[in-house]
């Protein structure tokens, strides 16, 4: 850690000094010659100068309402999964968030990206975070302490579009689920190598392949918009490709969210462990007949499933098992 | 007519007793000495090129005259100070107005001094009165020179050369300040016309009545007689391409003399006779 | 069993709470050396269009063509203070081509042919070289191509018009494709103020 610092030291006192070895040399080589622009009354017939158009970039406190919407969001998230244990409502909120963090914000700055700048703040004492970005990106994470992966669920709009396009899920072998999920973490690695360069070569790899924000920006390179769209299509039947295999941040949360205790609870009942939540379940985190917290991503699919609770036991009648003999 | 590029004169770092940061003024005595300011000192020259003395200045020089009694007027932000022809200050001379003089002239015991500030050029006596301003009574209230360098030079007659670059042509004036005409015009293509915004920046008589002007963004030298045509370019990559406002003069031999701001030198330029037109 | 359930209770709060604490100080570090709101801007003096010293470059248009949105919020700027006000202005007028017959270049320089010219001042109606004229860039027709900033760089021009950002067109990505492409570091984040100020160095 400390060879690390002592290197990227030495790397940005050798820079600096070229940088103003280059910028004194300029200085040497020109020096500006003098100049005079004419003024108002040089030019006189009244003539005022114009002023030069300065636009101002949204306001302040917008960022920090994103902050509050986004701690709000997973606070209704925590409550759909915990109290109304409704799958309804957490459709409504996914599209919700979908709307405003999706293609109202265009999908920036988000808690994925973020761990970029938080890494870079770490290892640059050049770089200032803003107060807002330090707050977007451990808020999921303190929530995924206590439980698990609200985030996730229908707060983050990446995830959100990804859940809505979901039409077949077929479920993933086992193996096969586990060695993706090794992607992330190589994903997280690089996105911390390549922000951790000093600030010429430095690149936010998760921003720029980022499937999705091209689509939310409505605008983009063509092979951005393509590969945002293949991601939906091979979404319609994976359950959310780039959360499970290759969300950088989803790493992160899956590590939190073992320490989590509450979060998605499937009914326990000796009588009934019909198993319909394990296939109802598109992302395998079900085991066992209980929700595995580090790969739930608060989807409800197993509360609508269930015959105890969900709309299957609103909708038919389930026939006490006596009076069945 | 054409020109030989013969030597080249100091440059940046090139001795202690060198330019450092400006070169902007230079004028020749009537004994073919070369006078030279820059930085905040004068520079005088044989005509060898030998460094014959240097004194300092107060104020950072912006040009430099010599009058027919031979005292060295400097120009400097805001003041004249007037040295004799060893270097002794004599006078420092600051009339009402406020600017900087960036060219010097005289003519018949007068001293024309301009002033880049309000961009005329002003006319005194014997005394040092204000006579008039030359330049001001037009509908863009003085000469238009965002270069911010107001040149001018006089030719025996007391006819006023002065480079107006806004408008791409040198103007002649009287001493009482009527306008008598111009030569140039604007052309980016034909080397004849000034090009780019601003041209010519600095101008300078011959001894044969040709004018001689610099030139920026493009940065020249050129040789025109007293209608405008062209007669010689001197050096059209020779100087450093950033230059701007490159002073000029010439001596009564016909040598003429280029300050290259940049690389602080000066640039000799001879002469050569032209063949013998066949009849 | 009571007893198993109870330590991995235990621990699971211990756990939990040295997670909240590190949490707390990691976020309470960043925010000690917090800023406020930043957004991007490009600094003049290291832009290739407007440094000053490099005569004859190419003109630079990456901030053209490395937005990732379809059309960037880098438009050309002529700060009206420091403008020259010339008859003949490198930056509207291509100084290259041809004379026409009224002593003007022929051709315009900008491509889109944003940048509007008109007479100010005590207007001479017998010379039109007698005036002085303003020069003002329409921003919904520039793209930011930099052409014109090239061509009133010193020693051609004053320098008056700049590249700029404009925040009310700037999606405000995290990290600017077109600062991480530009050759010379021009485009970095700025405190707000400063960066719709436009004054020289950020922060």
């Amino acid at each position: 850690m400390i060879w690390r610092r002592a290197a990227l030291a030495l790397l940005a006192a050798c820079l600096l000094t070229c940088l103003t070895g280059a910028a004194c040399a300029q200085a040497l080589q020109y020096e500006r010659p003098v100049e005079r622009a004419p003024q108002e009354k040089d030019i006189g017939g009244g003539y005022a100068t114009p002023k030069v158009q300065k636009p101002l970039p949204r306001g302040a406190w917008l960022e920090i309402l994103d902050v509050v919407l986004l701690a709000a969001a997973m606070g209704v998230s925590v409550w759909i999964v915990v109290r109304k244990r409704s799958r309804r409502w957490l459709v409504a909120l996914a599209t919700a968030s979908l709307a405003y963090f999706g293609f109202y914000r265009e999908g920036c700055v988000c808690p994925i990206g973020s761990i970029q700048n938080v890494t870079v703040a770490l290892t640059d004492p050049t770089y200032h975070i803003p107060m807002v970005v330090t707050a977007t990106f451990f808020l999921p994470l303190l929530v995924a302490v206590f439980y698990g992966r609200a985030f996730c669920g229908g707060v983050c709009a990446l995830g959100a579009i990804q859940e809505l396009v979901l039409l077949k899920p077929i479920q993933v072998p086992r193996r096969l689920d586990q060695a993706l999920g090794l992607l992330k973490y190589a994903y997280l690695a690089a996105a911390i190598w390549f922000a951790i360069l000093p600030a010429i070569s430095r690149d936010f790899v998760i921003c720029r392949y980022d499937p999705f924000v091209s689509l939310f920006r409505r605008s983009g390179f063509a092979h951005m918009l393509a590969l945002g769209a293949g991601f939906l299509v091979l979404g319609m039947f994976v359950g959310r490709p780039y959360c499970r295999y290759l969300c950088p941040y989803g790493g992160l949360l899956s590590w939190f969210s073992r320490l989590a205790t509450r979060g998605v609870t499937i009914t326990p009942d000796k009588e009934l462990d019909c198993g319909l939540c394990t296939e109802a379940c598109p992302y395998g985190a079900i085991d066992q007949m209980r929700a595995v917290r580090r790969k739930c991503l608060y989807c409800a699919r197993c509360y609508a499933s269930c015959p105890r609770e969900g709309p299957l036991a609103r909708a038919k009648d389930i026939v006490p098992v006596e009076e069945l003999r | 007519m054409e020109y030989r590029h013969t030597r080249v004169m100091g440059g940046k770092l090139s001795a202690p007793e060198w330019f450092a940061h400006s070169l902007r003024g230079l004028c020749t005595g009537p004994d073919g000495r070369l006078y030279a300011a820059g930085d905040s000192q004068v520079l005088v020259f044989d005509p060898a090129g030998k460094l014959l003395r240097r004194w300092p200045t107060a104020k950072p020089a912006c040009s430099i005259g010599i009058n027919p009694a031979g005292r060295v007027f400097v120009g400097q932000p805001g003041q004249v100070e007037i040295f004799s022809a060893s270097g002794t200050l004599e006078k420092t001379w600051r009339a009402g107005w406020l600017g900087e003089v960036t060219a010097l002239g005289f003519h018949n015991g007068d001293t024309f001094a301009a002033d880049s500030s309000s961009r005329t050029i002003r006319r005194y006596g014997r005394d040092l009165s204000h006579l008039n301003d030359i330049g001001r009574d037009n509908r863009t209230n003085g000469f238009l020179i965002p270069n911010g360098v107001l040149d001018f030079d006089i030719d025996p007659s007391g006819t006023i050369h002065a480079a107006n670059p806004g408008k791409h042509r040198v103007e002649r004036y009287t001493p009482e300040g009527q306008l008598l005409g111009h030569i140039g015009r604007f052309d980016g293509v034909d080397p004849e016309g000034f090009p780019g915004c601003c041209n010519p920046t600095n101008v300078a008589l011959g001894p044969g009545g040709q004018v001689l002007v610099t030139e920026k963004a493009g940065a020249r030298a050129k040789v025109l007689d007293a209608a405008g045509k062209l007669l010689a370019v001197l050096g059209d990559k020779i100087f450093d391409a950033n230059s701007k406002n490159m002073a000029i003069t010439a001596d009564l031999r016909g040598r003429v003399y280029v300050a290259e701001p940049v690389r602080l030198q000066i640039l000799v330029f001879e002469p050569v006779r032209a063949k013998a037109e066949a009849l | 069993m009571s007893k198993t359930l109870s330590r991995r209770r235990a621990i699971g709060r211990v756990a939990r709470g040295a997670a909240v604490t590190g949490i707390g100080l990691t976020a309470g570090f960043l925010v000690k050396k917090a800023e406020g709101q930043v957004v991007w801007q490009i600094d003049a003096a290291k832009c290739v269009n407007s440094r000053l010293g490099e005569f004859g470059v190419k003109v630079c248009d990456l901030c053209v063509k490395e937005c990732v949105v379809t059309q960037s919020a880098v438009r050309a700027v002529n700060e009206f203070s420091k403008c020259g006000r010339c008859c003949v202005c490198p930056s509207y007028f291509n100084v290259k081509s041809a004379v026409g017959r009224d002593g003007l270049p022929s051709e315009k320089l900008c491509p889109r042919d944003a940048i509007q010219r008109k007479p100010i001042g005590e207007a001479d109606p017998n010379d039109p070289a007698n005036n002085f004229y303003e020069y003002v860039i329409d921003e919904v027709k520039c793209d930011g191509c930099g052409k014109c900033v090239m061509a009133c760089k010193e020693p051609a021009g004053l320098g008056s018009i700049v590249l700029r950002v404009r925040h009310d067109l700037c999606v405000n990505c995290n990290n600017c494709a077109i600062s991480t492409a530009c050759p010379k570091d021009a485009l970095s984040l700025w405190p707000a103020l400063k960066a719709v100020l436009g004054e020289s160095a950020p922060a």
